[in-house]
């Protein structure tokens, strides 16, 4: 009997999470959906300018063609692949720079001391700022845009390292080397876990603002591919259609990016290493 | 978590006790040594004078630059009326649509998908279709510093908002005030505090997004505009010259204007703000 009251409870908040689920989605997509016919409707009726607001329908025709059209078909997902290859590589050089001198950083206080208003100073700068210096220096290109992400992804993974580096109390890594753990120990098992919380969602914000700093690097440097590149380019031939296409897949790609691996890691890590949600829900 | 009264005294400390105190220093030396090493470097030789002209060259310049003859200060007003005009903009409707999610229903249903549908779009990517849309012009970028804020805004407001307690429109309510009157005077000054950390953030975004619309789009005026023009003809001096001054503007504005204005704020009317 309570086996079967409870397997008719468990049935029945399953079948209401997927109706609420439903619902949720619904409420969701409403409102974007009157707004796309609204739109579709002003341009089809004129009373928006389709050659400077194109319809909804004439951005998804744009964009399968671009994607899988006929002549220069394809073409979409090469320029998609070139701005993918370009943030991650500036967030890998900037992981690979922001995290070493950020342990050191947070674990010394004397250096952080001396060193932390010339990075406060360095902080509110737009990365894009140096744009013109990598052009006069490196010319259009990769290495140019490469860079300039770097320099936007470098700065919120090396203040999160920080941050969470100093959160760790000195008790706690006292007691583990008073009890003679190494100081290989103590990196692997008291600091990095300690620290995971903050550091995974600077990650996170590394790469949002890699990702962010390429669309201004592609306009400004690029040469031939690219999603901010198209865009750009576009301009000439006042192909506002293409401009929107560029404009969905930045917004897609940075939202998969964000909540479809940064979302599941962050999760899993801090549940593993963790096991309550309160660390990591402000972190 | 922090101990407000031992930082007071040890602020103290820091501030009345020594002459000249670390709090001084540090920073000082902190900016200071890097451009010392970068000022030798250049002298005896160990880096290009093309790409890396010395500090001293770069100041003279922005000197130059300054008056009588200079533009500087024109790019500079231009920037900051920009970014004015812009962030005017994004507090008067991003208030708005703020206090309409977390005050009404249908404020929350009509908004809430269509913000989170807007804002994974980085801003600059706007930048090329308002540029047919309305042309090389201020208004282009004062949009561009408009869409950078108002998400900031909107959400601290939101959050503000729902801070409030409810008891608050109870009593303003059974004493008998209008709509009109529980909004001018109990919703807005209730999240006044969660709009000045708002305006705060929102002024780092939009800082931000206004020195790269400057260079994809003003004609004539901007920081932005300057110095990419400057890599046009290689004047690296000027380049780093405006570097420096939109880091410091920047750092200006954010920390040490409105920093203030939310401390005083936060500090007088004891409010918390958390995020």
């Amino acid at each position: 009997m309570a086996n079967v009251s409870l397997a008719a409870d468990r049935y029945e908040t399953y079948a209401y999470r997927i109706f609420d689920g439903i619902y949720r989605l619904g409420a969701f997509l409403l409102p974007i959906g009157v707004l796309v016919i609204l739109w579709e409707a002003s341009v089809r009726f004129g009373i928006a300018d389709g050659t400077i607001l194109p319809a909804p329908s004439t951005v998804v025709a744009r964009g399968i063609g671009l994607a899988f059209g006929g002549e220069g078909g394809g073409v979409l997902f090469s320029h998609i692949a070139t701005s993918l290859y370009r943030a991650l590589a500036a967030f890998g050089l900037a992981i690979l720079v922001a995290i070493p001198l950020g342990f050191a950083l947070g674990l010394s206080q004397t250096l952080f001391l001396w060193v932390s208003p010339l990075i406060s100073i360095l902080l509110p700068l737009p990365a894009v700022a140096w744009t013109p210096v990598m052009l006069v220096a490196f010319g259009q290109g990769d290495a140019t845009i490469i860079t300039v992400c770097f320099l936007g992804a470098v700065f919120p993974v090396l203040y999160s390292t920080i941050q969470g580096v100093r959160s760790v109390s000195r008790e706690s890594i006292w007691v583990v080397r008073s009890m003679g753990a190494s100081r290989f120990d103590i990196f692997l098992r008291v600091l990095l876990p300690a620290s995971l919380p903050t550091l995974m969602s600077g990650l996170k914000l590394g790469m949002a603002h890699s990702w962010r700093t390429l669309v201004a690097a592609e306009m400004l440097a690029a040469l031939s591919l690219g999603l901010g590149y198209m865009i750009f380019a576009a301009r000439s031939y006042m192909d506002v259609a293409t401009m929107f296409v560029g404009i969905v897949c930045l917004a897609v790609i940075g939202m998969l990016i964000e909540h479809g691996i940064f979302g599941p890691i962050e999760k899993r890590t801090i549940r593993k290493w963790h096991g309550s949600s309160k660390m990591g829900g402000d972190a | 978590m922090t101990y407000p009264v031992a930082a007071k005294a040890d602020d103290m400390r820091s501030r009345f006790n020594l002459p000249l105190s670390m709090s001084v220093i540090r920073p000082v030396v902190s900016i200071g040594a890097p451009l010392l090493l970068w000022e030798a470097a250049v002298r005896l030789g160990w880096i290009d004078a093309f790409l890396f002209p010395a500090p001293s060259a770069i100041a003279a310049t922005m000197w130059r630059q300054t008056w009588p003859d200079g533009d500087l200060l024109l790019h500079a007003g231009r920037s900051l009326y920009r970014l004015l005009a812009g962030m005017a903009l994004a507090i008067v409707i991003g208030t708005a649509v703020g206090i309409a999610i977390g005050m009404t229903r249908w404020g929350r249903a009509i908004f809430k998908p269509i913000i989170s549908a807007f804002m994974p779009v980085p801003t600059l990517a706007w930048t090329p279709i308002l540029l047919l849309a309305i042309g090389i012009d201020d208004r282009t970028t004062i949009v561009v510093v408009f869409i950078a804020a108002s998400f900031e805004v909107i959400y601290n407001i939101v959050s503000g908002v729902e801070m409030m307690s409810r008891k608050v429109f109870w009593v303003a309510r059974s004493m008998g005030a209008s709509p009109s009157q529980i909004f001018w005077k109990v919703i807005l000054p209730g999240v006044t505090p969660y709009l000045i950390t708002g305006a705060k953030l929102g002024t780092g975004y939009a800082w931000r997004a206004l020195i790269a619309a400057e260079m994809l789009a003003a004609s004539s005026y901007g920081l932005g505009f300057m110095i990419y023009d400057a890599s046009e003809y290689m004047t690296m001096e000027v380049i780093y010259g405006g570097i420096a001054l939109i880091a410091v503007l920047g750092y200006f504005i954010e920390n040490v204007l409105l920093g203030r204005i939310e401390a005083a704020t936060v500090e007088k009317w004891g409010i918390q703000v958390e995020r």
